[in-house]
């Protein structure tokens, strides 16, 4: 190969305009992080790092700001979207790999890509319109007064149920991020080789057993990877929550309030920063979201290549 | 005359169109070792599976005619498959240690049964090694991954896996086309000791495998069993053409 | 109980909860389809399509300027985004296969592909808009682009490494130099693979909307100039949908609809595409 290179001068021209295009790639990464660092330059120098993700101010009129409200939101978000999402998720993948008879393989496995495939505004606009007022007018008021009676878990559901809050907006967010992880586990579970399977049949396990003893051992690696990949994906979602969740910086105990997440924050006040100190800090919250993705993403990366090495074997 | 572990009766069976066994009638005796031989293709597989019904995994396959075990056939609906299958346990062509530790791997088939005293559990898993002659070379690693074994470790430890349910017979689908020559040897020699307590259905390319380790011999061919009969008749002077070409090399 | 009856039941239950499992995510996707059907159908009309918006508040007018302001950012993203995407797996397959430079382009590719769509946006923004000044359409293609080029480039990759390196070799053989090689014979194996990875990844940006927050931003009025704000159907829906207006929410359920439609059609098509090619 490299000896055609140097005789054709064409190939030579083509060989390294494909070079440069694929290196667009890592030059793109490391623009973004630059790009982000540098405007975010004059905020870092004014709040620091550790004063800036533990302040709980955000005021544009006294230019103080701080990223507890917003890096508490995408905990919360994320965190319960998982929640609801993964054992979904997991059984989704049981079913299509295990269960599902021939004919529902196929109609079940488009529906999974189909949802994975809606744009995140389209979510938004359920979520605004019909999922929130649901929320608002049936299941909030019945989890408040069940749920909400038993101490201790009381603090998670006060407050008037208003359908815009964390609550709605992690349901939503769960249903964006099942697709990926049931794919994910789906293929995961695909590595178990079939004999493997079998010879726990022929020792009389039922087929809960062979995926709970098998199936999930030899695949927790990619699912774990499925995983972190979709927290990844809810980390940085927007659209989905930004009609939902209201914007309001607070820290609140209540899954009943309206709260804001980085990506919100930035999708709502982006284009109104009327000052640089004010443009700049929205531009921390982007770098600490890009390197949270970063280090999440390269962390699945690094187990989903790993589940592959292992048993591509 | 030997006594009949298993009676197979115009057995048919099909994958979704193609008829893959063909009026198959044979008798397997107990505390014997019964081997299948044919060329590839011929359904000696497709047979073995059918005393486990592993084809009910999948779907679109489907059976006619009976399989009598215990006074019952075990190819009809009523049948309990995870009991026939801790019954009639089964050894694959490599070998499928599951991702636990070795003795967990032993104790797998006997916890699924709920014998959890630990006492018990460890009295069986090490009867078990013992009779699949694995017991020495792994009684100081019990709990390290069964992944550490070799080739042909893994494969004692998968009978002996099979063994710890205690079943009556065990299949076994060409266990040793994985393994090395001293490997297989032990295997063979193995297959021999267990027929004292077990009934063993052993499916092989290997022809002098059949030969050494058999009793009784079936010769398969495009679905059909063309000749059953003790193995030193088979391979001596066998009465149908078909298996004498087999036998002498002239296809295959 | 004896154990038996214990482990039957346990079975019944893990498989009933995962066949609920499945159904529930057949519910979602029936749920929300059929909401923006049965929102969207009652807001499409001819104006819809061939009418600028009317003044905030006044009924009627319709999104003639989203619909063209998108297909215009799309396009142009496609265009800038695809011939580098297609070089760049082109080099990851070819010229560099199995080299480890290979292996680190495609993994920083992969986590590209999962960077939040809303921190390219603000990277384009540094970099295109506030040197401007202004909000301009060639700032949201180029961050449509951005987001593109990862999923071209990956998939190009994984459809070339399909091909049969015999194929190359027969090539070879023939005397062209590896450059004739690639475009005449290997593309031409790979073509139907990397034409569904070019349409899912359209399908991917065309639904994209925080990239094109402060980028190309939005405009009430028609306008082909890239140079300037231009309107895009999924910020508009957004504008749309968190304003105050009747008329406006019906018409964000109808250009929902729209884009919905598109996109699960190409979709459909790219995976209708692929299972062609290597019929399943």
């Amino acid at each position: 190969m490299t000896k055609g290179l140097k005789k054709n001068p064409v190939d030579f021209l083509f060989g390294t305009l494909t070079g440069i295009a694929s290196l667009s790639v890592v030059v793109l990464i490391g623009g973004i992080f630059y790009a982000l660092l540098s405007e975010s330059k004059l905020a870092i120098e004014s709040f620091g790092v550790f004063k800036f993700i533990t302040t709980i101010d955000w005021d544009p009129v006294a230019e103080v700001f701080g990223a507890a409200t917003t890096l508490y939101g995408t905990a919360v978000t994320t965190a319960l979207s998982l929640l609801f999402a993964i054992p979904v998720a997991l059984g989704i993948a049981v079913f299509i790999t295990e269960i599902a008879p021939g004919f529902l393989k196929g109609p079940i496995g488009v529906a999974i890509e189909l949802l994975a495939a809606i744009p995140s505004i389209i979510y938004g606009m359920w979520g605004l319109f019909t999922l929130a007022p649901i929320m608002e007018m049936y299941i909030e008021p019945f989890l408040q007064s069940t749920l909400g009676r038993v101490p201790g878990l009381g603090i998670l559901f006060e407050g008037t149920p208003m359908g815009i809050d964390l609550l709605t907006a992690s349901v939503i967010l769960s249903i964006m991020i099942i697709p990926f992880t049931a794919s994910v586990a789906r293929d995961s579970f695909n590595l178990t080789p079939p004999i493997v399977k079998e010879s726990a049949y022929a020792v009389g396990a039922t087929k809960w057993e062979v995926v709970k003893d098998v199936v999930l051992p030899y695949s927790k690696l990619g699912v774990f990877g499925g995983v972190v990949l979709s927290l990844g994906r809810a980390l940085g979602e927007t659209m989905a929550v930004a009609f939902v969740l209201g914007n309001n910086h607070q820290i609140t105990t209540s899954l009943f309030d309206a709260a804001a997440t980085i990506t919100v924050s930035l999708a709502n006040e982006f284009t109104e920063a009327d000052t640089d100190l004010y443009l700049s800090s929205l531009y921390y919250l982007a770098l600490i979201l890009f390197v949270m993705s970063f280090i999440t993403l390269a962390i699945a990366k690094f187990f989903l290549l790993r589940a592959e090495r292992r048993y591509s074997r | 005359m030997e006594e009949k572990e298993i009676e197979v009766k115009e057995l048919n069976f099909y994958y979704g169109q193609v008829h893959a066994l063909k009026n198959i009638n044979l008798p397997v005796y107990k505390h014997m070792v019964t081997a299948l031989i044919g060329p590839s293709g011929c359904g000696k597989t497709t047979l073995l599976r059918c005393f486990n019904r592993m084809h009910d995994l999948y779907p679109g396959n489907r059976y006619t005619g009976e399989i009598i075990f215990k006074e019952k056939n075990i190819l009809g609906d009523d049948i309990d498959l995870i009991d026939l299958r801790s019954r009639i346990g089964m050894v694959f062509q490599k070998p499928t240690p599951f991702p636990m530790s070795i003795f967990d791997n032993i104790a797998y088939g006997l916890k699924l049964r709920g014998i959890k005293k630990r006492s018990e559990l460890s009295e069986r898993v090490e009867r078990a090694l013992r009779h699949a002659a694995l017991w020495d070379e792994v009684k100081d690693k019990l709990n390290e991954s069964a992944y550490a074994l070799s080739g042909g470790q893994q494969q004692r430890l998968v009978i002996a896996r099979a063994l710890a349910v205690e079943p009556e017979v065990l299949l076994f689908d060409e266990p040793t086309s994985a393994l090395d020559p001293i490997s297989t040897a032990k295997i063979e020699e193995l297959a021999v000791q267990l027929k004292e307590e077990v009934t063993i259905i052993i499916v092989t390319h290997n022809m002098q495998q059949a030969a050494r380790i058999s009793d009784w011999t079936g010769f398969l061919m495009l679905g059909e069993l063309i000749e059953f009969d003790r193995t030193d008749k088979i391979f001596t002077s066998p009465s149908q053409k078909l298996t004498e070409d087999y036998i002498t090399g002239r296809f295959g | 109980m004896n154990i038996e009856k214990k482990r039957r039941i346990k079975n019944l239950a893990a498989l009933t909860l995962s066949s609920l499992a499945a159904l529930s995510g057949l519910f979602w996707l029936v749920f929300i389809l059929g909401d923006v059907l049965v929102h969207g159908i009652r807001g499409l009309s001819i104006d819809l399509f061939l009418k600028d918006p009317a003044p905030p508040g006044i009924e009627g007018g319709g999104l003639r300027n989203a619909f063209v302001g998108q297909l215009l950012i799309t396009g142009m993203a496609t265009l800038i985004g695809v011939p580098l995407g297609v070089l760049g797996g082109t080099f990851l397959a070819e010229y560099a296969r199995g080299r480890r430079i290979s292996r680190l382009i495609s993994i920083v590719s992969d986590i590209m592909v999962s960077v939040p769509s809303i921190v390219v946006g603000t990277f384009v923004y540094a970099i295109m808009v506030k040197p401007l000044g202004h909000f301009n359409g060639w700032a949201g293609a180029v961050a449509l682009a951005i987001i593109m080029i990862p999923v071209v480039l990956r998939t190009t990759e994984d459809m070339l490494s399909m091909v049969p390196w015999t194929l190359r070799e027969a090539a070879f053989a023939l005397g062209a130099p590896y450059y004739k090689v690639i475009i005449q014979v290997v593309y031409r194996g790979a073509a139907t693979g990397i034409l569904t990875g070019i349409l899912l990844s359209i399908a991917r940006v065309a639904g994209e909307t925080a990239p094109l927050l402060f980028t190309s931003f939005n405009n009430s009025f028609f306008s082909w100039n890239m140079n300037e704000p231009v309107a895009s159907l999924t910020v508009t829906i957004f504008q749309y949908a968190m304003g105050p207006y009747d008329s406006w929410h019906a018409q964000a359920w109808a250009a929902s609809l729209v884009i919905t439609v598109f996109i699960l059609f190409i979709t459909v098509l790219g995976r209708l595409l692929l299972r062609w090619r290597f019929g399943k």
